[in-house]
């Protein structure tokens, strides 16, 4: 069996005069978390749809294993996947439901226990869904995904609605996936948990891609935020920014410089004979990576949170 | 395939509404034919029009109620369709089979079976109701069956022909309100006016193709109503019953069901 994989080419989705998705080309590993991030309305949910042959692109190219979603074999058991607003029929228990698409597929009976005890439904299985909690619900769409067994996994905000207990459950199930060969895709907004659960990350603004990469490399590459304290601020200030460093003045004798790394500021402390006190590295976080990689975008709150 | 339709039947065995739409097709049943039964006919033009009751005349009008069955196939399948869209389960449900054409072939074979399910609780209905006349002294039991019989297979076939027109009204209009709003307004509004109006024209409308296979089986064509005269021959009836549930499935499978489910 080839290894799974996701790539997408080309990818352009128009609803009327809205560019949802705008010629996005990526590709997602197996063996790994890849994280999909963006602001809302970047085009996440539009592209995974279009990757599960739900919607039709306008132009390009959403391949899973090499072929369209609708050309696999047995989609189910090549791919599972967790969608924003997917539905249940509110009068049918969460075990018939799951028995109706194991039925469709030709996936065993036996596999529904397995999927709902997997995911802690097993006391509520025979429930109707309509009664479900929105976090119960999300996890017997996470037991549909799993119905196959699949090697591909496409999750929108798959820790919608989880509590803290079922967030890292997921993370550890996530985890372990991956480490187990699958290609695990997952949309998420909650940052901090992403940043615990991914490896790789593909960054969507505006429909366009606008970084991708490991993190741990994106991070770096972005650089860290050095603060030092020095008898001489302001000549501290006036060198770095004389090498191109961005730096400013905090306080009575302290300088902060941003987006590069202890190295270049050493050096440059060295040459001009400088008096440091005290110097701190901080790493930039996934979420610092993602304002800066989505400024511009939507999102006004990020401008209310900076004043 | 064979999966896909035990999957659409499971759909329907595993929702109360199912039932419930079963029990209402039973109790409509039995009080429409309560009602043409009890219909005062002893004065005037109407003795001319009901055949007196426990004639084998009357047990037809009694048994025309069998009629209904016919609307709640048509009400179960535009459920069946357009359920998936009303509960958006058309997202699990394509990313299970993601050749949307297979999933609607697969609702109408079942809406088939569907239909004969509906027409079984109207028949034990009718036949309940049969008895209950027959024993209070309207004819004779044979007479009653045999009229129930010989309703039952031109009823049944309109029936289960009514419940793929819905699959196909649904695939094709995708809402559920909507659908059921056109499918029930051509049927009691919509037709007879244009039966009344061209017969000729109307008799290829839906509801007209059913009534030639109900009369081609239960009433003479010359008989009860009159100006039936302009219905098709039963077979073709059912031709233009299963033209209509193909051609609508079929254009439905290739515009409105290809759309994006978002
Ligand atoms: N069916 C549709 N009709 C019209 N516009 C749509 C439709 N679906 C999505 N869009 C638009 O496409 C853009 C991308 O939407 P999408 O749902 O893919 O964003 P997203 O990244 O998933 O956002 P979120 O983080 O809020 O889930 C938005 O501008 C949205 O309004
Ligand atoms: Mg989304």
């Amino acid at each position: 069996m080839p290894t799974a994989s996701v790539e997408v080419r080309h990818l352009t989705k128009r609803f009327g005069s809205v560019t949802a998705v705008d010629d996005l080309s990526f590709t997602v590993e197996a063996g790994r978390v890849t994280g999909f991030l963006g602001p809302n309305g970047a085009g996440k949910t539009t592209t995974l749809r279009m990757l599960l042959g739900l919607i039709t692109p306008t132009s390009g190219q959403a391949l899973v294993n090499g072929v369209s979603y609708p050309s696999l074999i047995e989609p189910v058991r090549a791919v599972g996947a967790v969608l924003e607003s997917s539905g249940f029929h509110p009068g049918r228990s969460a075990r018939s439901h799951l028995r109706i698409i194991a039925t469709a597929t030709g996936v065993e009976t036996s596999r529904v226990d397995e999927v709902l005890d997997l995911v802690g439904l097993t006391k509520d299985a025979q429930r109707r869904v309509g009664g479900y909690s929105m976090g119960m619900r999300q996890r017997l769409e996470l037991a549909r995904a799993l119905l196959g067994e699949p090697a591909v996994l496409v999750l929108d905000e798959p820790a919608n609605g989880l509590d803290p207990q079922g967030i890292a459950w997921l993370r550890s199930l996530l985890r372990y996936l991956a480490s187990a060969g699958m290609l695990v895709f997952i949309s998420s907004h909650l940052l901090a948990e992403a940043a615990q659960t991914v490896d790789e990350v593909v960054i969507l603004n505006h429909g366009r891609l606008a970084a991708q990469g490991r993190l741990s490399e994106l991070l770096a590459e972005a650089g860290a935020t050095i603060r030092l304290r020095s008898t001489e601020p302001e000549r501290l200030v006036a060198s770095l920014s004389a090498r191109g460093i961005g730096a400013r003045r905090e306080g009575a004798d302290q300088v902060v410089a941003e987006s590069t790394t202890p190295e270049r500021v050493g050096a440059v402390v060295a040459e001009d004979r400088i008096v440091i006190l005290e110097m701190t590295s901080s790493g930039e976080s996934l979420e610092d990576l993602f304002f800066s990689m989505t400024a511009g975008g939507a999102l006004p709150a990020r401008e209310l949170a900076q004043t | 395939m064979i999966r896909l339709m035990k999957a659409e039947a499971l759909k329907l065995v595993t929702i109360r509404s199912t039932y419930a739409l079963l029990l209402m097709t039973a109790i409509g049943t039995a009080g429409i034919g309560v009602a043409v039964a009890l219909a005062p006919h002893n004065h005037g033009i109407q003795r001319l029009l009901f055949p007196p009751r426990g004639t084998p005349a009357w047990y037809d009008l009694v048994f025309s109620a069998l009629a209904l069955a016919e609307d709640f196939a048509l009400v179960l399948g535009v459920i069946i369709m357009t359920g998936e869209f009303r509960h958006k389960t058309a997202t699990p449900t394509f990313l299970a089979e993601p050749r949307r054409g297979r999933v609607v072939a697969a609702k109408l074979i079942v809406s088939l079976g569907a239909g004969v399910v509906v027409m079984a609780a109207a028949a034990f209905a009718a036949l309940v109701l049969g008895l209950c006349f027959v024993a209070a002294g309207y004819g004779g039991v044979g007479e009653m069956a045999g009229r129930l019989g010989q309703a039952l297979p031109g009823y049944l076939v309109a029936t289960v022909l009514f419940g793929t027109y819905g699959i196909g009204l649904g695939a094709i209009l995708k809402n559920q309100v909507l659908a059921l709003v056109v499918g029930l307004g051509l049927t009691a509004v919509v037709e007879p006016i244009i039966v009344a109006a061209w017969p000729t024209v109307g008799r290829w409308f839906p509801s007209e193709a059913a009534r030639s296979l109900e009369t081609g089986s239960s009433l003479s064509r010359s008989g009860f109503g009159g100006g039936l005269s302009h219905l098709l021959p039963s077979w073709e009836g059912a031709l233009v019953l299963i033209a209509y549930a193909l051609a609508l499935s079929i254009v439905g499978s290739m515009t409105t069901l290809r759309t994006d489910i978002t």
